[in-house]
């Protein structure tokens, strides 16, 4: 099954390496959407049905934080589920996160595996052992 | 603290780039001609650092390259020095992560900055770490924030 995945980052380099890193790992990846911060992310819901939100934690305009408030006030949007890319794994930064009901953060740097298996778990697939250690490879 | 430092730079260079560093002792050298790319991210608390990256374009372009999966001649400036930044503050945040009582500290957004070879001679750090990655000179600094 393909899942439709929105990479919320104001880099356009991460946006591209997480892109490159999804495509590596075999994360069955049907349509692709970007935005550079919360607001555009918004905006793109507004016009797409998207499976799940990986999502930079500082951005201008609309960070994170409030991405996800949004998320949550919105009967629409409430059940995506959102992963964090961070830098940091500190519980002072991570928890307040999770309490607005994030499901998982994935911390940089990451391989093709974790992100695969991260996002697998959240979305309920099972991911086949032969299947994850095959896609251990070079990007 | 560079011993740490250099954990978490190892880590990243071999998870995000497959670039495996090896250390230069002292009277090493490796050859580098600028223009260099600098790269720093401040750790804001009670005793601020700022820790950073220093690399020969050269470098900067084969990490971009490698990083984004594209060739090395369409790499831009820009694309250079958004790698370094995202790569000193992946390191920042790793080293963070592994420090005990973290909490009054603060990542900051990483800068960048371009040095000729005269601005790189003068403006260089005195508590730094070198490396040879892939035949080319990386320099790791931290410096009061």
């Amino acid at each position: 099954m393909a899942y439709n995945v929105l990479i919320v980052d104001d880099s356009a380099t991460m946006r591209a390496l997480i892109r490159k890193v999804l495509v590596i790992s075999g994360f069955d990846i049907g349509e692709y959407f970007e935005g550079a911060n919360g607001r555009e992310a918004l905006g793109i819901l507004e016009q797409n049905w998207v499976d799940i939100i990986l999502s930079d934690v500082h951005m201008p305009e609309m960070d994170g934080a409030t991405l996800v408030k949004n998320l949550k006030q919105h009967e629409m949007w409430r059940h995506i589920p959102v992963v964090l890319i961070t830098t940091e794994s500190r519980p002072e930064v991570i928890n307040p996160f999770l309490n607005l009901g994030v499901h998982d953060y994935i911390q940089k740097p990451f391989r093709p595996e974790t992100i695969k298996k991260k996002l697998t778990g959240i979305l309920g697939e099972a991911i086949t052992p032969d299947a994850s250690e095959t896609e251990s490879c070079d990007f | 603290m560079l011993a740490k430092l250099k954990a978490v730079t190892f880590e990243v260079l071999e998870t995000m780039y497959y670039l495996f560093p090896e250390t230069l002792e002292e009277g090493e050298v490796v050859p580098a001609r600028g223009p260099f790319l600098r790269s720093w991210v401040t750790i804001a608390g009670p005793q601020s650092l700022r820790i950073g990256l220093q690399v020969p374009q050269s470098l900067a372009r084969k990490m971009a390259a490698n990083f984004l999966g594209t060739d090395e001649a369409g790499i831009s400036k820009p694309e250079m020095e958004d790698i370094l930044k995202e790569t000193t503050n992946m390191m920042a945040g790793a080293f963070l992560s592994k420090m005990e009582a973290s909490g009054a500290f603060k990542l900051q957004t990483p800068e960048a900055q371009w040095l000729t070879d005269a601005e790189k001679s003068k403006k260089s750090p005195a508590n730094r770490l070198r490396f040879d990655v892939d035949d080319e000179l990386m320099e790791l600094f931290v410096e009061k924030g």
